[in-house]
């Protein structure tokens, strides 16, 4: 065979490169990959003749390694519309977006000179208005803007900068220029996004990663935290990511990014103001926050001061931003700079404030309100895309709500003219711009996607810096409006390349001294969320163990009314348990609960404790679906409980010995001894049907211990040693107490002024008033006597920590 | 004229409220030439942790109030003495509506009595076709903004009628303009929304009027309580005037400004965040009483 037909047959085999040999750039449409020429671009070589390397098993091989990586880390999305609230897989596109250094740090420039004027305009905007009072910004765009903030016009910003994390869309255009499509300043997502899409291609492509010169961006986020850090007023004051909350499209970012630079995860309610200052409720009391970093659209930041109606802001905090005590990213206001209309300024604004021309050009924008540009937007209506002014959206990102102009020529009610004198100042014109192309594999063979890509820019205490990397979005289909992941877009990784070895910066300074930071103190609200996953957990295992144990001997019996099993039953009818039901919905709403519960706090949680805890709300449901009393549930309880065990284990073995652990601790303990007060009362008493002991110790897990300990049969008198008052049996209520006094006393507030907290006082004299019971003193009356302390426990607990 | 006000604000909570932070917009303010506060002072009760005062973006006084322990009830009392100067008729040089938006245009600035704050919709007031195809009804070719908006002062007064049972603070300016009825608020809604769709710059004033008329003249509507009436920029010769649709009249010496703002959540005399969980009840009472001077 002779070499070329060898190569022919190589090829043939292998749809990947037989792909990238039939692999054509749109006509007239610029490529990331193969430049005007036909050749590729020199940054893609590495990775292209690796790809070539590989056959198809072995790329699905490496594009499952990247997918399993972002199921574990749990990253997701939500999404919007028909299917509303659902979680979805993060669609990455395995194939990296790679651009070469030197074309970066030209971009990267561009960029800078960008965000520096945007920080002028919005200084000026919110100061003197001398772009307006000077014509160069009409002043309708900006009054009946509704990104305008009244409120906080003339409060200059504490550190004295409205900006200090931004992105931009960008696009290149068929002759290989970028061009900025839109900036997002007011709360820009996608940089925690950005990070993950890193990790899970660096899974794919370890080795092309590792030989490949491609920047690492934990420098970048490093000197974004250490800037933070630095805007403290205080040293021990809090710096938080202020999110609206996991109902939001981005929660999964905010939780990560808080969780990846050390800070709180904090929502509105979490804040408080007390003399100007913007204060968190913890569990240790009030403690200053100096630096939030704001995910929350700044209208609903103060709902007394800005939008009445929302339920997501703190009353108080345009106060404190007037007594300078908070610095805010970026400042509340900023978003009027995402606005579409002031693309068609900018351009001379920067020649006016700073005499010099944008080293990058925005896509070409003309603003309606004007009629020399009104009367160019109809002249050239074919070329233009129409969409509205004060969108704060680039015009692929809008929901439709931007139309090109040469469909509405044959759709148009008024003449064009018309409509845009009758409507202009409402209407942007915006060059209808092809972007670029970059490869993405689709069936087994790569093909040309268009793509957008988002770059971000932070304030560090050197100046702006850009991420060297990004987010870039690529479309589903051949046409850009496809881009979004609402509509089936996918997102790539942005490999910048350089031909020199690169710095391998992690987030870790090395040359830094070592300090043990103990963890800030715990929120009111995830201590809530904590205590009541404690609850909910155990709640949830005290159903399973007595279901199990019911079902097993149902299984035995096959008679519902057999007397044990009718009474069990009626005990379980009064916690809303029904055995009719194999797999109870009471049940799967207690694990409901927890999970509920747990996604308020994602940001404490290890991926893997997610994860078992979604598995263990996924298999319940199956079951609830499936299962047959008897055997078959059974088995199916012991499934459950094993889950729940490994969430259990999970939390116990990785979880920081702190606060927050101990929250979960105690609501475990003190569910736990709910369950086990109320077990005993009901199935240990004078009257209890036969077998009521036996199943008693089962549920509690000491038929073993048990036998060990008494050498007798089963009698009321040993049951309720080993399961009431035993000190080292942890299914015993003793146990309980004893453990909740133990992590009460490390609680912070335990004692005040020397004198013991009521919530600590009440523990103690609880555990003290079991400790001394006699096995004969267990009486019915007694039972619930503990119960209701228990239950009053838990309340102090609420009024002490979590209010 | 001089005045001596007095405004009472209560409200009774089914429930103990835990706390509270609020905002009051209560003190008549100065303004050149036509009313000037000689003194003024608001009481509030229970005595807040916290109080300061605050100039908003359109000039108004604000009081900043916060409560830290359980109440029942919030009492705010304002007492304030007002020199009010009886403005001269100006002739009408407002222009047409056609002219009226080259001159809105013309004006490059983003003070607080830009007419750039007042036109499209603010927080409270989106578009509404009926209240803008009502507004073209009486808009006819050749009038001033002047005549236009005197003639929709008159036409809304005709057509309300004025009911303070037929709506609620949160009535929408749709709603009222459908039920023809309402209090000084939904009038003033309706008449800015209708104004604004012919693109003549419309805001909302709160403020106090006389209580008792004098001699022989009838008392006017909304002396018992807050009220509220219209503003309009007329072009740069006219500026803004004033007019009061509950009354069909412009805002003269019977008037006394406490703020302005582009629709009633920019001026709501009092604001407030609590956490409660029952319902609360609310009194107002006003007195505007003309001093005795020596003559």
């Amino acid at each position: 065979m002779t070499s070329k037909a060898a190569e022919a047959e190589r090829i043939a085999g292998n749809p990947l490169l037989e792909g990238l040999m039939t692999y054509a750039p749109l006509p007239g449409i610029a490529d990331e990959m193969v430049s005007p020429d036909g050749s590729i671009r020199p940054a893609w070589q590495k990775l292209l003749s690796a790809l070539g390397r590989m056959d198809e098993t072995e790329l699905a091989n490496r594009f499952a390694r990247a997918d399993r990586y972002l199921r574990d880390a749990g990253v997701f999305y939500r999404a919007y519309g028909k299917d509303a609230g659902g979680e979805r897989a993060w669609p990455l596109s395995h194939i990296p977006v790679v651009i070469d250094q030197a074309e970066w740090e030209n971009l990267s420039r561009g960029l800078i000179q960008r965000v520096e004027l945007l920080e002028m305009i919005a200084a000026d905007i919110y100061g003197p208005a001398r772009l307006v009072s000077e014509g160069l910004l009409p002043a309708q765009l900006i009054g009946t803007n509704p990104e305008y903030l009244r409120p906080v016009v003339g409060v200059a910003p504490a550190g004295g900068h409205f900006l200090h994390f931004c992105s931009f869309e960008v696009g290149r255009g068929p002759d290989g220029n970028w061009w900025v499509l839109s900036d997002r300043t007011e709360a820009p997502s996608g940089a925690g996004f950005a990070l993950e899409n890193r990790v899970a291609t660096a899974r794919a492509f370890s080795d092309v990663y590792a030989e490949t010169h491609v920047h690492r961006l934990a420098g970048f986020f490093g000197a974004f935290r250490d800037a933070l850090l630095a805007g403290r007023q205080f040293e021990d004051d809090r710096i938080a990511v202020l999110s609206p909350g996991p109902a939001n499209e981005t929660y999964f970012e905010h939780a990560y990014i808080a969780r990846y630079l050390g800070f709180m995860l904090l929502e509105g309610e979490d804040l408080t103001v007390v003399n100007g200052r913007v204060m968190v409720r913890t569990v240790a009391g009030l403690k200053h926050v100096s630096v939030l970093w704001r995910r929350l659209d700044a209208s609903f930041a103060d709902p007394l001061e800005l939008n009445h109606q929302s339920q997501l802001g703190t009353p108080g905090i345009v106060e404190a931003l007037r007594a300078g005590s908070v610095r805010i990213v970026n400042a509340l206001g900023s978003g009027i700079l995402e606005t579409r209309a002031l693309l068609a300024f900018t351009p001379t604004i920067s020649r006016h404030l700073t005499g010099e021309d944008l080293q990058l050009p925005s896509i070409a924008t003309w603003w309606c309100g004007q009629q020399a540009e009104r009367d160019h937007v109809a002249a050239n209506i074919e070329n233009m895309v129409i969409g509205p002014a004060y969108s704060t959206r680039p015009f692929f990102d809008d929901n439709g709500r931007s139309v090109l102009g040469s469909t509405l020529r044959e759709n148009a009610k008024l003449p064009i003219a018309d409509w845009l004198s009758n409507d202009g100042a409402r209407l942007v014109g915006q060059e209808a711009v092809t972007l670029s192309t970059t490869p993405a594999y689709v069936d087994g063979r790569l093909v040309p996607r268009p793509m957008s890509l988002r770059v971000f820019a932070a304030r560090t205490r050197d100046g702006w810096q850009i991420m060297p990397g990004g987010f870039a979005r690529i479309s589903s289909g051949s046409d850009v409006s496809a881009i979004t992941m609402q509509e089936g877009g996918s997102a790539a990784d942005v490999w910048i390349v350089s031909d020199r070895p690169v710095d391998r910066t992690s987030l870790l300074p090395a040359d830094e001294a070592f300090t043990r930071n103990l963890p800030g103190s715990l929120p009111s609200r995830a201590a809530d969320n904590l205590f009541w996953l404690g609850r909910y957990i155990e709640r949830a295992e005290g159903a399973l163990r007595i279901l199990r144990a019911w079902h097993g001997r149902f299984a035995e019996y096959a008679d519902p009314d057999q007397p044990l099993l009718k009474d069990v039953s009626d005990y379980l009818k009064q916690l809303d348990v029904d055995t009719a039901e194999p797999v109870p919905s009471t049940l799967l709403a207690s694990i409901d609960s927890a999970v509920f519960s747990a996604s308020n706090i994602r940001d404490r949680f290890s991926p893997d404790g997610w994860l078992a805890l979604a598995d263990l709300a996924k298999t319940a449901r199956r079951f609830h679906d499936s299962i047959q009393p008897g055997d078959d549930a059974t088995r199916a309880m012991t499934v459950l409980l094993r889950k729940l065990a490994g969430f259990a284990g999970l939390v116990h073995e990785n979880m920081y010995r702190f606060t927050g652990w101990r929250f979960l601790s105690v609501g475990r303990y003190l569910e736990r001894g709910l369950h086990m007060t109320r077990l005993l009362r009901h199935l240990s008493g004078e009257d209890a049907p036969d077998g009521a002991l036996d199943m008693l110790l089962e549920i509690g897990d000491s038929v073993m211990t048990h036998r060990r300990r008494y050498n007798v049969a089963t009698a009321r008198l040993t049951v309720t040693d080993l399961l009431a008052l035993d000190p080292l049996n942890p299914r015993s209520v003793l146990y309980q107490l004893n453990e909740i006094k133990t992590e009460i006393e490390q609680l912070p507030n335990a004692y005040s002024n020397g004198q013991m907290s009521p919530f600590y006082r009440e523990a103690m004299r609880l555990h003290a008033g079991l400790a001394v019971m006699t096995p004969e003193g267990m009486t019915p009356e007694a039972y619930r006597h503990f119960e209701t302390e228990l239950e009053k426990l838990s309340d102090i607990l609420g009024e002490t920590y979590l209010s | 004229m001089l005045y001596d006000i007095n405004l009472r604000i209560e409200y009774d909570y089914d429930f103990p409220v835990s706390g509270g932070r609020h905002m009051v917009r209560v003190l008549p303010r100065s303004i050149a030439g036509r009313q000037r506060l000689i003194a003024g002072s608001v009481g509030i009760r229970p005595q807040p942790v916290e109080r300061t005062g605050v100039i908003d973006f359109f000039e108004n006084q604000a009081t900043l109030i916060l409560f830290r322990n359980a109440h029942d009830r919030l009492e705010i009392d304002m007492q304030a003495r007002v020199q009010v100067d009886a403005t001269n008729d100006q002739p009408d040089f407002s222009p047409q509506i056609g002219e009226l938006s080259r001159e809105i245009a013309a004006c490059w600035s983003l003070a607080p009595a830009s007419p750039h704050h007042f036109t499209g919709h603010s927080p409270r007031l989106p578009d509404c076709s009926e209240i803008s195809d009502y507004a073209l009804s009486v808009a006819a070719p050749g009038m001033t903004v002047r005549e236009i908006a005197s003639a929709l002062c008159t036409r809304i007064h005709s057509d309300f009628t004025y009911d303070v049972d037929a709506t609620t603070v949160d009535t929408t300016p749709q709603e009222a303009f459908r039920l023809k009825r309402g209090v000084c608020q939904d009038f003033v809604h309706v008449m800015i929304v209708a104004l604004r769709s012919l693109g003549i710059p419309a805001g909302y004033v709160s403020g106090f009027l006389r209580t008792i008329p004098p001699a022989g003249k009838e008392r006017l509507e909304g002396a018992d309580a807050m009220h509220a009436w219209v503003r309009l920029w007329c072009g740069p010769t006219n500026g803004w005037v004033e007019l009061d649709p509950t009354n069909d009249m412009p805002a003269g010496t019977d008037h006394i400004v406490v703020g302005y703002g582009r629709d009633y959540a920019d001026v709501a005399p009092v604001i407030g965040i609590v956490k409660s969980y029952g319902q609360q009840q609310t009194k107002q009472a006003v007195d505007v009483v003309p001093v005795r001077q020596p003559a």
